[in-house]
């Protein structure tokens, strides 16, 4: 039951950033808008209850089974984007090591020489 | 005989054309994939998303179902995804105090290597000569699925290539890590976790909470932070790009 009330919070958040997407013709996902209202309000409430943080948790443990779908498509498209795999390719790997290489170098560097020592 | 093999011909378009069949496999394969995953001992190159994946078009192939068959049934597993991805509101709240840690390097890290992720990868593909739909499937290639399928849907591209696009990013982001920062000799928890959350979504988060809880709580944040920046800042430049 509890986890049921959870889900109910969750699917309002969802209508609600729906809504608000629609109203205010925002061009992201309904999902994303209520995931920040979800965040903003728990901030400003400073706690959670057990049946919302109960209903996240096995959600997202199921995130794998939602998105599963989607994944199995890869395996079809192969002759859509004929021609196009090696800037595909190149695209991830180069883009994924120099993005990787940005983000270290921009922690590390804004860190200053106090971010390294001390937990 | 060939009578019992028209009927089972019959059986396998009733059960194709409802939810069931697709329901059956996908919840089979999930099951199996993080079976498998176990019983090989975690390897962190095959995620159970991909060995759950292949088992079901390896599947959906022998039982000569259509993927825009299976695609269909399988719709109700989406109209879950919305509230999932509301969901990951509360990891990124509970996670939300370690920003005070560490608040200058995020505050001044996240807005350009979450822009430049995406910048990196489309600008590479773009001069390999790659088509638009392709570039708006590669864009979100950072972000958490729940939130990237969203974008890839507001941007005109393929959500099944954006997926492929995805799993590939977040395997490279945790072998990246792991060697660049062996490289530039950076053994912060925290910097580590950021950047595998910020590159590698929920495969480079998984890694993170295997370096430690530390690491694990900087990687939700990263993923978290990374998700709802490039939903707002992607689709605002693809509009103005194609103006």
């Amino acid at each position: 039951m509890s986890m049921l009330n959870g889900f109910l919070v969750l699917t309002g958040f969802f209508i609600a950033g729906e809504a608000l997407r629609v109203l205010l013709a925002l061009p992201v996902s309904g999902g994303v808008i209520g995931m920040i209202l979800l965040t903003l309000l728990l901030m400003l409430k400073g706690s959670i209850s057990d049946s919302l943080a109960g209903s996240s948790q096995a959600l997202i443990s199921v995130l794998v089974l939602l998105i599963m779908p989607g994944v199995v498509g890869v395996f079809f498209v192969a002759d859509e984007f004929a021609g196009q795999w090696l800037a595909i390719g190149a695209a991830l790997a180069v883009g994924t090591l120099l993005s990787v290489l940005t983000t270290l170098w921009l922690m590390q560097r804004f860190s200053g020489p106090e971010g390294g020592g001390h937990e | 005989m060939s009578e019992l093999s028209g009927r089972f011909q019959e059986l396998l378009g009733l059960l194709s054309s409802s939810p069931a069949l697709a329901i059956v496999l996908t919840l089979g394969a999930f099951f199996a994939g993080n079976r498998l995953f176990r019983l090989l001992k975690q390897p962190l190159w095959l995620p159970p998303i991909l060995m759950s994946a292949m088992l079901v078009s390896g599947m959906i192939v022998i039982l000569k179902i259509d993927y825009a068959e299976y695609r269909e049934g399988s719709r109700w597993l989406s109209v879950l995804l919305g509230p999932a991805t509301v969901a990951l509101g509360v990891p990124l709240y509970q996670q939300m105090h370690h920003i005070r840690a560490l608040w200058r390097p995020i505050l001044f890290t996240l807005p350009v290597a979450a822009t430049l992720a995406a910048v990196y990868a489309v600008v590479i593909a773009a001069s390999l000569g790659a088509s638009t739909e392709v570039l708006a499937s590669l864009a979100p290639k950072s972000v958490t699925a729940p939130i990237a399928i969203g974008i890839t849907e507001q941007l005109g591209g393929s959500v099944s290539l954006m997926m492929g696009g995805l799993l590939i990013t977040g395997m490279l982001a945790t072998l990246f890590v792991d060697f660049t920062a062996r490289w530039l000799t950076i053994t912060d928890p925290r910097i580590l976790g950021f950047a595998l959350g910020l590159n590698g979504h929920a495969i480079g988060t998984a890694r993170a909470f295997e370096i430690g809880p530390t690491a694990g709580a900087f990687a939700s944040l990263g993923m978290g932070l990374t998700g709802i920046f490039t939903a707002f800042i992607l689709p605002l430049a693809f509009r103005l790009t194609s103006m």
